[in-house]
């Protein structure tokens, strides 16, 4: 690993210290190639995240028949745009409508669409939000920001070891004229894992 | 958001305002996760995330990416011995 700082590195923590063990052990096995860890960190830092999504969700607004296959087969249609690869394989994409709000949590970890929303935030990853959306949704979905009208039904949709899932999220009025890149634009993280609302 | 922008001008995935990795430590433990999976498992991520659910239950308030580090040692730790040379 590079050194911080250039005349006095900072001592290495303990969690810094056992990674470090980690990265020999593993190296010395072979499990590590040449160049893997830069590469796969760069490819979540500047490639991978939440623009796949946005143009997944830009495509099934502005093309109902992709809409509709990506509804009946999320894993196949967002493979269509491109994309694919680990903590995709079996994807779920859930529909917003004026009745009905979906939101994504994983109660006991932190699964989450790698490829179209990239690695997870960390409030996902934290013990108040995998409790909390199960237990009372309502109250805080207002306390992020998204408060909901009373008659609006609320979908918490628990990740599990095979299922990813995606909020496709209500496409906003007054986009009418806008192409899908536009429509792009206007696509959230946050909408697409239903703790915002467009 | 006000202003349309084509997919050219964002800057993604930090256009949220969050940083994937705060430190090269979670960075590297991420990508080693990565590795095992690919090379000591054939690419099934589900041995590994047993291990992460075990370790973020084992101590909830701990920092994710320390849970993390926890789960890939637990994990290694189940891989057979190396054969000796």
């Amino acid at each position: 690993m590079s050194e911080k700082g250039h005349h006095h590195p900072a001592p290495l923590s303990p969690v810094e210290h056992r990674v470090a063990a980690l990265e020999a052990l593993l190296t010395e096995r072979g499990l590590v190639p040449e160049g893997f860890i830069e590469e796969i960190t760069r490819r979540y830092e500047s490639e991978i995240g939440p623009l796949n999504g946005a143009k997944v969700v830009a495509r099934a607004w502005a093309d109902p028949g992709y809409k509709e296959r990506l509804l009946a087969d999320g894993t196949a249609a967002i493979a269509e745009l491109g994309f694919g690869g680990p903590e995709g394989d079996h994807m779920v994409v859930v529909a917003n409508t004026p009745a009905v709000h979906n939101v994504v949590v994983c109660t006991l970890c932190s699964c989450y669409p790698w490829p179209v929303l990239g690695l997870p935030p960390s409030w996902y990853k934290d013990p108040p939000y995998r409790a909390r959306m199960v237990r009372e949704p309502w109250a805080l979905l207002a306390e992020m920001g998204c408060p909901l009208p009373g008659d609006v039904e609320i979908r918490v949709w628990d990740s599990s070891a095979e299922v990813r899932y995606l909020v496709l999220p209500q496409r906003p009025p007054g986009t009418e004229g806008m192409t899908e890149a536009e429509l792009a634009g206007l696509v959230t993280r946050d909408s697409m894992i239903g703790v915002a609302r467009l | 958001m006000s202003t349309p922008l084509s997919l050219s001008d964002l800057d993604l995935p930090r256009r949220n305002g969050e940083l994937v990795f705060e430190a090269p430590w979670q960075s590297t433990v991420f990508g080693l996760a990565a590795a095992v999976v690919d090379n000591a498992f054939g690419g099934d991520r589900e041995p590994f995330r047993q291990q992460l659910i075990k370790a973020i239950a084992a101590e909830p308030a701990r920092p994710y990416w320390e849970s993390w580090t926890a789960a890939l040692e637990a994990l290694v730790g189940t891989l057979p011995e190396r054969p000796a040379p």
